[in-house]
Parts: C-alpha cells; sequence; structure tokens
C-alpha cells in the first residue's frame, strides 16, 4: 500500500512537470530538443520546406572562425503557422534571419525555432500562437 | 439623379466584388462561420443557447479544440484517483525517462481515444440522426471516428483498432458514446499513460450552451488501472476557421533512433 501510494505520489509531481510542458503539435518538443538550453543563432537561410507534419528551415550559420554550418531549424505544423500569421512565402532563400531556439538532444545541426527576426525589416514570426501568449 | 445613383452603387458593387475576389493567404482559416449566434459586433455568442438538432437534442456538432490537457490528461484530478498497475506504471514510467519519444503520434499513428482530443489542433463533429452515425474528423494527423446510433451493440472480437469501435446514445441531453476493441498501442495522453487491449472509454457529451461544452471522459482499463477513472475535459467551439490538410507523412522528419 505505502509502496502504491509513493508511486501515486511520483506521478502526480512528473504530472504537474509535464503540466506546463509546450506545446507543439504532433511530437513532444521536449522529446528531440533540450529546452533548457535556449539560444539565438543568425544566419542566412538556404530553404524553406513548407510541409507537414512540421514545417522546416535551413539556414548557413558562420562561426567565429570563419567556418559555415549548414543548421535546420523545426517550426511547427502548416496548420499552425497558418493560423499564427505565415504563408508559404514567409521565408525564402537569402533571408538573413536570428532564430530563437533549442537544440536538438543529439547533438546534430539541427534545432527548435520558437521565433525569427528578419535582420533587415526587424519582423518578428512566432511559431505558434500560444508561443506569442507564453513565451519560454 | 438616378442615373448618378445607380452608376454610384454599380461601382460600389463592382469594388465589393473585387475585394472578395482578392486572394488572402489568410482567408481559409479566417472564414466565418455561418449560423452561429453573434453579438452585435459579430464576435461568436458563447452564452447564447445550445443549437438543437431536428430531434430536439442539443447539437454537439461544430469546431472543437481542448486546450491544456495535452501531456497530462489527468493533471486536474486528485493523487490516487489514477493508480497504474505495476507493468502499466513502468511502461510509464519509461515513457517518462524517454521525454515520449516513442510516442506514436510522432511516427503520424492516429492518437486514438481520447488522445485525439487533445492535440491543440481542432476536430470536427458532425451529429447526423438521419444518417444515425456521428463523424469526427480530426485536423491532427488527419484522422476520424465513427459513432454509431443505430442501436448496434459494440462488435464482439473485432480487429484491434487505434480510434476502436463507438456506439453512441442519448441520456436526456448528454450523448453517451461507448468506445472498445483497441489495441495495446495506444497512449492516453502525451506523457504516455498506457492503454491496453482491454480499454473500454465512455464519453459523455454535454453541451450546456452554444460556448462551452463538458465531455466526461471514463477510462475503464483493468490491464493498466485498478480501477475506473473520470476526467471532465472542457470543449471550446472554435469558430471563423477551418480545418486544414494534414498529411503527416509528407515529410516526417522525426528521428527513428534517439
Amino acid at each position: 500500500m505505502k509502496t502504491t501510494r509513493l508511486a501515486t505520489l511520483a506521478m502526480f509531481i512528473v504530472a504537474l512537470a509535464f503540466a506546463a510542458a509546450p506545446a507543439f503539435g504532433h511530437h513532444t518538443l521536449v522529446a528531440i530538443y533540450d529546452t533548457s538550453k535556449p539560444f539565438t543563432m543568425t544566419g542566412t537561410v538556404t530553404m524553406f520546406d513548407w510541409r507537414n507534419p512540421h514545417v522546416w528551415f535551413f539556414m548557413d550559420v558562420k562561426s567565429a572562425d570563419g567556418t559555415v554550418t549548414n543548421w535546420g531549424f523545426e517550426l511547427n505544423g502548416v496548420n499552425v503557422l497558418r493560423r499564427a500569421g505565415w504563408t508559404r512565402d514567409s521565408l525564402k532563400a537569402g533571408d538573413v534571419l536570428t532564430v530563437e531556439g533549442n537544440p536538438a538532444r543529439n547533438g546534430g545541426h539541427t534545432a527548435n525555432a520558437r521565433a525569427i527576426t528578419f535582420t533587415n525589416t526587424g519582423q518578428k514570426l512566432l511559431e505558434s500562437t500560444a508561443a506569442a501568449a507564453n513565451p519560454q | 439623379m438616378e442615373k448618378i445613383e445607380s452608376l454610384i452603387r454599380m461601382i460600389a458593387g463592382t469594388a465589393l466584388l473585387l475585394v472578395f475576389a482578392l486572394p488572402s493567404p489568410a482567408q481559409w482559416v479566417n472564414y466565418k462561420t455561418p449560423g452561429i449566434p453573434r453579438t452585435p459586433d459579430g464576435t461568436p455568442d458563447l452564452s447564447a443557447p445550445a443549437p438543437r438538432t431536428a430531434d430536439g437534442k442539443p447539437d454537439i456538432s461544430g469546431i472543437w479544440r481542448v486546450n491544456g490537457y495535452q501531456y497530462n490528461i489527468g493533471k486536474d484530478l486528485k493523487p490516487g484517483e489514477i493508480v497504474m498497475l505495476p507493468e502499466a506504471q513502468a511502461i510509464y514510467n519509461e515513457r517518462r525517462e524517454t521525454n515520449s519519444f516513442d510516442n506514436p503520434w510522432a511516427r503520424c499513428f492516429p492518437g486514438g481515444v481520447p488522445r485525439a482530443f487533445l492535440s491543440p489542433d481542432p476536430f470536427k463533429i458532425l451529429y447526423m440522426p438521419v444518417l444515425k452515425v456521428t463523424v469526427i474528423l480530426f485536423e491532427a494527423v488527419q484522422t476520424w471516428r465513427q459513432i454509431f446510433t443505430d442501436g448496434r451493440e459494440l462488435p464482439r472480437d473485432p480487429d484491434p483498432a487505434y480510434m476502436g469501435y463507438s456506439i453512441g446514445r442519448w441520456d436526456g441531453d448528454t450523448f453517451v458514446v461507448e468506445t472498445a476493441g483497441f489495441h495495446e498501442k495506444n497512449w492516453i495522453d502525451s506523457a504516455g499513460m498506457p492503454g491496453s487491449d482491454a480499454l473500454h472509454v465512455t464519453e459523455r457529451f454535454h453541451r450546456k450552451d452554444f460556448g462551452h461544452m463538458e465531455v466526461a471522459i471514463t477510462i475503464n482499463d483493468p490491464k493498466s488501472y485498478a480501477k475506473p477513472w473520470t476526467v471532465t475535459l472542457p470543449f471550446t467551439p472554435y469558430p471563423d476557421d477551418e480545418l486544414v490538410e494534414y498529411v503527416c507523412n509528407e515529410n516526417n522528419r522525426y528521428p527513428t533512433a534517439k
């Protein structure tokens, strides 16, 4: 009985922790991305892949020593982005952006993008309307 | 004078037509839902009476959304209301330790019942008393349910299904749906509470007014839980929007290995 109570308590604590987990359409954000390591990164868009289940864009990022790495950024689904004001023309190759995101846990050159800001206009786009209400 | 008036009307009419014919990227998702109660300023009137169908029952049809229960369907319950059996607890713990990596939804499988409701994405309920079936179209992973109201019973020994087999009946103004025939692969929520092939779900849909539907969901799975448990979720209308296509396998880059 004691064990059951402890298990229930443990479950309740875990449940509380996850009640506040950020919403991501079709998979759990924390399954792939480390939300404890938010970063910003600036680079030049090489491709915008406006498809489901999640939209991606790719960006060349130059490091301090001058090497260029192509990073992939995952956004929300087409459905959520459309409702948040994005269109299939929101990004194009050559756009210079600053991305606010979280890196993939596997250490590869992929990340989640919560928000992007265009360097030339300062326009900001969020990956969902929920992100606007609850910035992580 | 009359000629000038009709000319003005013609010009205004043409201008109006042009405005409505112009393509707008937000047009589909911002399309005004016809036939819903509105306040004088055009906002959907959430406290208006529930619409009724020809059979006199509250019409549960419409586009709805449940927000805030995606990760933990039981977050409003008291400790001890959900008691997992040891095997289910072990499965749940493993899913928690891996941050839900094996989530079937992430690999484009249907969400199951009740989890298909728990996406942030909307769904459309079509209650059709003449056809004696209620259809639910889920935008998330683009799946659907059929709830038969023609008096049939649940199938005996059916092929296990992600969305199960559903029958519905009225209990006063509450639409009661029984669903069974699942396989053991379903997750109850994104945190990973397990459902087995013994899972039987009872949903009680109660539309209180236009803007509020309470849905009490009872999970009875004697292979996973020591006793049945019930959560009541608030369904909120999602007016002036429409379901959009969601072909999950179009470009799924979800990793195959951790």
